[in-house]
């Protein structure tokens, strides 16, 4: 409750300072450029993070954490000592960059629960919503040049499971259509035909008249926080810089090919044009709905389409951040919401397996090339140095500047860490990649 | 000043509550408090205080004006900063004296002879309280704090004298201890004790220096170590206990620069009272309103209202306490309605606090028909209500309204969405729809709301309410049913106590698994071929309820830790019922959430977090209507008539200058936003364009506003974006602005292109050529319900003659009349 009615306060006096709805135009933007100088980045923290979702869950055995049962070869990658799956060829070349942790243990075992878990760090329970790490990260670095801090390519599968639950829908994220879309526009930030920026402008007018009535009467903080969400919203509507971090077709066909021409390998692209333009939590969730649930035919789903789609998107993401000066300040994370069985079942598929997986990070400040823990003969058991959900959220925060052990309270009181571990135990950092 | 007498609905007592202004140096009463106290034990002393009652009926300390005297100073003598102190055996008259009265107390003293008995929560658990020690960020949390787990407060002195002694820390899963267990206490070397040496700081301790060696809380500490650290007589039966903490005086309101000494007296099993005033701590939730002491002290900082908790002997109370603004020179009378003005006026009189005058007809009408039936009354029905010299109009729209169509779907939305009435993608549809149709039943035959409740808990076979049960296509966990129950029908929040004892509160993990197992006896019959299940209690095929921690079968037992007798177990869900609906905070916690829904803002807020620590704005108020609404046969219609009938309800949105800033009082109606689906209809209805609903796997028929529709997992853009409510918990957050309403108020289609649609009302008053003024009329009957202002007619009708197109200039207003927060907010 506090937490809102501070947040409110914020905004009274930001919008105290613009005015209700006095400024024109030009002003806003003006405020806007002066807003975007004075929030210039702190020098060697990580600014942003793109979470690379794997819907469905990757087999870990046939991707970062290659073992006797998996029937792909491990192959070297450019830093000594690391072997990952012959599937992802590119994303060897990379390894420098790149951390693996291999010791991931979490305890959903199921899509709906897993994700929501994977995105919380909790699992689920019917008197309260947890928020997403996508939302918290939103709240506590809060938007940069008017670019939503949190947005979500394309739509994904458990909409509630990214969302903001007890601190507030404000802090859900801004869903975009599929970027591979022939007209991918967002249709929030997309002026209808017949709207222009004049007609905004007597719109406006004619609301001054009718609510100055309302105004007069009272100095209401929730009036006052829609004025400075107006505000916003105007800037980012008429402002270019948003528009274009959302506008694929300003990247040259050549680089939009380089990421491959699918759902994925443009949210990917889109991850790196907004966080590019500011924004700093973005969830590229390009495959479809499940798609690396391989229960049938695993190894040749995999082979066929899944891995060739990441090998390429990834290891262009990683190099174009590099090569812009982004990875320094941007987290990645490859991730989906648990591993698979080490044993292939009847129907040549793996199934759901939550005990032990791997993942990637690397970039914003998080160390490459380093394995982070081990897994048993046939990954089947962390064998070393568990890390948990709430460990990896711990990290991300610490790599973005947030507080790992901070501590949000919960309708009636109930303190919940923001990098929630098992058993409800605070998270704690892998240090060793910091 | 306007009063209407005529508006008072028949049956509904009116008095004058306001006393009219008379300037407070009057003294009305006097009285010494505590009342006959009984002390034990040569020794101790009670702070007393003298409260002198003005004219204006607010009580004030004097006591330091109070000249106390004693009738027989051989019992008892005053001394030590207004404290009584035990001298001998024997009864013994306080006298004070102020403003021209005389006030007494009877103090009896008993056992002089004897030392105090030793007690552990107390003497012990007092310094870890009053130190921080055992506060839930330290080792109060659930697992402690490196290695020493305490309860908050001291609330389970038992526990905490375990683990200083024996050591060791909780575990959710298991009676065993985590970790190696550490005594914290050295009865062979008591100064090595990690009880004195980490907040000592003598050895590195994570929460710093609490008290230096030799202080006199280390030496207490030391002193009961060397006796080989007691539990004392509270492990035995017939100890002394410390049954409830009270604090003094009742209710609190200071002046602007008012001080009050409060004394918060321990309660003993055996009769007598002890004053833990200086060992008590204390937090102050509005830190600009007042300040307190260590001592007790309050002091007024400025005009308004704060709760304070108050932590003692491992009881925890809270209070509001009031720091009124200056007196109002004429303060007006005010006519109540029904009782429910006589609480909050008399209140308001005493914070010298002026209620906003009467609303106006077109500011009342808006508001009641928005909160009675989620819609906007139609031009034609503004124009009438607002013509009408009729005087009982308003108690006569309150009854059309009630017996409205628009009545029942609005509550049945609304008890949707406390019951959870939702689509989820794998259940089945039938399950849904018959879960909806009960509700919707239960409105429109205005069931009473006992009967809602006891149907739904006690639920069995294919009938609606127990479809409640399936998450998922499965039975729900006993567990999570009974967090969810207890918090909206018994408006408490156990679930903490799922897994360890509420930190605050004194639940306890046994009685949630007590309360849990009365559905531990669910089973579900499922029909593979007609693909449908149906629910029933049967004991001796169900699963059953497992403590986590002692890993036994939970017994049901209700709250106070009765067992469900043995000859009733076949039907335990029965048994809950009625005893849930027969309990006293069933009836307040309705009380509390009707207030809520009409006034944007429980007595008690949340409306489902009623505890030690959160107190009533109103408590009299809130048991006075939780009385009626018993009498009245939980009757809502009765309990929604009442409250809307009363003058607080029917006051105006505009503040004065002395109540601006209130929020907690009712002097003034706050706004209210929308919920997203009434916002959704009420633009549907001034743009006449229906919003395309998206078609979930229910579907939806043409016709069907927002408010009808089953809320699933593939939600509307809008109305997410407005926070609909998606019941897959209970409602949490009520409706906040947000960067997706701007925008989608900028860009979104129902904001846009689709106001100008053919059929549409911009069309239709474009083709019927209607005058700009003819137009500016129209659309504010129908969004805002009231004509508008010439000033706004001028500035508008100049705006528009500046337009380009007839539908352009017209959309632009209509733009901005739903755009607007007096549209979106309900004032």
């Amino acid at each position: 409750m506090d937490e809102i009615r501070h947040w409110h306060r914020r905004n009274f006096l930001r919008a105290g300072g613009l005015g209700y709805l006095g400024m024109s135009l030009p002003q806003y933007l003006r405020a806007a450029a002066a807003k975007e100088a004075a929030g210039a980045a702190t020098a060697g923290r990580a600014q942003s993070c793109i979470l690379v979702w794997l819907s469905g869950g990757p087999p870990h055995m046939d991707t970062w954490d290659p073992k006797p049962n998996s029937n792909f070869k491990a192959i070297s990658t450019n830093t000594a000592g690391i072997q990952i799956s012959e599937l992802f060829p590119r994303v060897a070349k990379l390894m420098d960059k790149l951390s693996i942790i291999r010791s991931m243990h979490t305890e959903e075992n199921n899509h709906p629960e897993g994700t929501y878990y994977g995105m919380t760090g909790h699992r689920p329970n019917p008197t309260m919503r947890f928020p997403s790490f996508g939302s918290i990260i939103g709240k506590e670095l809060g938007s940069r040049n008017d670019v939503p801090p949190y947005v979500v390519t394309p739509p994904q599968s458990y909409p509630h499971s990214y969302n903001a639950g007890f601190i507030g829908p404000q802090y859900d994220p801004m869903v975009t259509p599929d970027p591979n879309q022939e007209d991918f526009k967002i249709p929030d930030l997309t002026l209808p035909k017949s709207l222009t920026r004049e007609l905004i402008e007597t719109r406006l007018a004619f609301l001054k008249v009718v609510d100055k009535r309302v105004r007069d009467k009272e100095r209401f903080a929730e009036f006052a926080s829609m004025d400075a969400y107006q505000e916003q919203a105007l800037r980012m509507i008429l402002a270019p810089n948003v528009r274009k971090a959302f506008d694929l077709t300003m990247e040259p066909p050549k680089d939009r090919d380089a990421y491959g021409r699918s759902r994925f390998g443009q949210s990917m692209l889109l991850a790196r044009r907004l966080v590019e333009a500011g924004c700093r939590f973005v969830t590229a969730e390009g495959y479809e709905h499940s798609e690396w649930d391989t229960h049938f035919k695993n190894d040749e789903i995999l082979r066929r389409d899944l891995a060739p789609k990441l090998d390429q998107a990834l290891s262009v993401l990683v190099s174009d951040l590099d090569q812009r000066g982004l990875l320094k300040t941007t987290v990645v994370v490859v991730m989906g919401e648990f591993g698979r069985t080490p044993n292939i079942n009847p129907e040549g598929g793996r199934d759901h397996y939550a005990n032990c997986w791997s993942l990637l990070i690397g970039g914003g400040g998080i160390r490459g090339g380093t394995v982070v823990g081990s897994s048993d003969e046939t990954a089947a058991n962390v064998a070393s140095r568990m890390v948990t959900q709430g460990d990896l959220f711990a990290t991300i925060y610490k790599a973005m500047g947030i507080d790992p052990a901070k501590i949000y309270l919960a309708p009636g009181g109930r303190p919940i860490y923001i990098a929630n571990s098992i058993g409800d135990k605070r998270g704690s950092p892998v240090e060793e990649l910091l | 000043m306007k009063i209407r007498l005529v508006l008072c609905a028949a049956g509904i007592h009116a008095a004058l509550a306001a006393a009219p202004p008379v300037p407070p140096a009057k003294v009305v009463s006097l009285r010494v408090i505590p009342a006959d106290p009984t002390l034990r034990g040569a020794g101790t002393a009670v702070r007393f205080l003298a409260m002198a009652k003005y004219a204006d009926g607010v009580e004030r300390d004097v006591t330091a004006q109070a000249e106390p005297t004693l009738s027989d100073p051989e019992v008892a003598a005053v001394g030590d900063g207004n404290r009584i102190i035990a001298k001998a055996d024997g009864e013994v008259l306080l006298r004070a004296k102020f403003g021209g009265r005389i006030a007494q107390t009877r103090v009896k003293v008993v056992q002089a002879d004897k030392p105090r008995p030793f007690s552990f929560a107390r003497e012990v658990g007092g310094i870890l309280t009053k130190k921080g020690c055992n506060t839930s960020e330290c080792h109060g949390g659930v697992k402690g704090q490196g290695g020493l787990k305490l309860s908050v407060n001291a609330t389970q002195p038992k526990d905490d004298h375990h683990y200083i002694v024996k050591g060791g820390v909780f575990q959710v899963l298991t009676t065993e201890s985590g970790g190696p267990a550490v005594p914290r206490v050295d009865t062979k070397e008591p100064e090595k004790s990690l009880l004195l040496l980490k907040p000592a700081m003598q050895v590195p301790h994570g929460g710093g220096q609490r008290f230096t060696k030799g202080s006199p809380d280390y030496d207490r500490l030391l002193g009961w170590i060397r006796q080989g650290a007691p539990f004392g007589e509270e492990s035995t039966e017939a100890a002394v206990r410390t049954e409830s903490v009270e604090v003094l005086p009742g209710e609190t309101i200071l002046d602007a620069n008012g001080r009050q000494q409060l004394v918060v007296l321990a309660k003993l099993s055996d009769g007598t009272v002890e004053d833990v005033t200086s060992e008590a701590s204390y937090s102050v939730s509005d830190v600009h309103v007042a300040k307190l002491t260590p001592d007790g002290l309050a002091t007024a900082l400025q005009p308004g209202e704060t709760a304070i908790v108050v932590r003692a002997a491992g009881h925890a109370v809270s209070k509001m306490v009031s720091v009124m603004s200056k007196p109002a020179p004429d303060y007006p009378a005010i006519k109540s309605h029904n009782y429910i003005d006589d609480h909050i006026l008399a209140k308001l009189r005493k914070l010298n606090i002026v209620p906003s005058g009467l609303s106006g007809d077109a500011e009342f009408l808006r508001r009641v028909c928005l909160d009675l039936t989620g819609t906007l009354p139609p031009p034609a029905r503004v124009r009438e209500f607002l013509a009408s010299k009729n005087p009982r109009k308003r108690e006569q729209l309150i009854d059309a309204l009630l017996d409205s169509p628009e009545f029942v779907e609005f509550w049945s939305f609304r008890l949707g969405e406390i019951l959870r009435y939702r689509q989820r993608s794998t259940q089945l549809m039938k399950d849904t729809q018959l879960y909806g149709e009960w509700i919707r039943e239960s409105v429109a035959s205005n069931k009473p709301f006992d009967r809602i409740v006891r149907e739904r808990i006690a639920a069995e076979g294919y009938a609606g309410p127990s479809r409640y049960y399936y998450e998922l296509r499965f039975l729900a966990e006993p567990p999570e049913i009974i967090a969810e129950q207890t918090r909206l029908f018994l408006g408490r929040r156990i679930e903490c106590a799922r897994c360890h004892n509420h930190p605050f509160e004194s639940w306890s993990q046994d009685q949630f698994w007590g309360l849990a197992a009365f559905y531990g006896s669910m089973v579900d019959l499922r029909n593979t071929v007609m693909d449908d299940s149906v629910v029933i209690d049967a004991p001796e095929a169900a699963a059953k309820v497992i403590h986590p921690r002692t890993k036994k079968t939970a017994e049901p037992r209700f709250l106070d830790g009765t067992p469900l007798a043995k000859e009733a177990r076949d039907d335990p869900r029965r048994r809950l019922a009625e005893w849930v609906t027969g309990h006293p905070y069933f009836a307040e916690t309705l009380a509390n959430r009707a207030w809520d829904w009409f006034f944007g803002r429980g007595i008690v807020e949340p409306v489902d977090d009623f505890r030690s620590t959160n107190p009533a704005t109103h408590p009299e108020l809130l048991a006075a209507m939780a009385k009626d609404i018993r009498e009245h046969g939980f009757d809502l219609k009765y309990l929604m008539k009442l409250i809307v009938s009363s003058r607080t309800y029917q006051t105006s949105g505009v503040p004065n200058e002395t109540n601006s800033g209130d929020r907690t009082n009712w002097s003034h109606v706050v706004p209210k936003a929308l919920d997203a689906a009434v916002l959704m209809d009420a633009i549907a209805a001034v743009t006449g364009v229906k919003e395309e609903l998206k078609e979930g796997p229910m579907g939806v028929p043409a016709s069907a506003r927002a408010i009808e529709i089953c809320p699933d997992l593939f939600s509307n853009k809008f109305l997410q974006a407005y926070g609909q409510n998606d019941r897959a918990t209970l409602p949490e957050a009520k409706p906040q602005p947000g960067l997706a309403q701007a925008l989608h108020m900028i860009t979104g289609p129902t904001y846009s292109t689709r106001m100008l649609d053919d059929g549409g009302r911009i069309d239709r008053l474009a083709r019927a050529g209607v005058t700009n003024r003819q137009a500016i009329e129209e659309l504010y009957l129908t969004a805002l319900a009231r004509f508008p202002e010439r000033a706004e007619v001028d500035q508008l009708d100049a705006l528009m003659r500046s337009g380009a197109s007839r539908k352009e200039v017209i959309f632009s207003l209509m733009w901005a009349l739903v755009s607007s927060r007096e549209f979106a907010y309900r004032h």
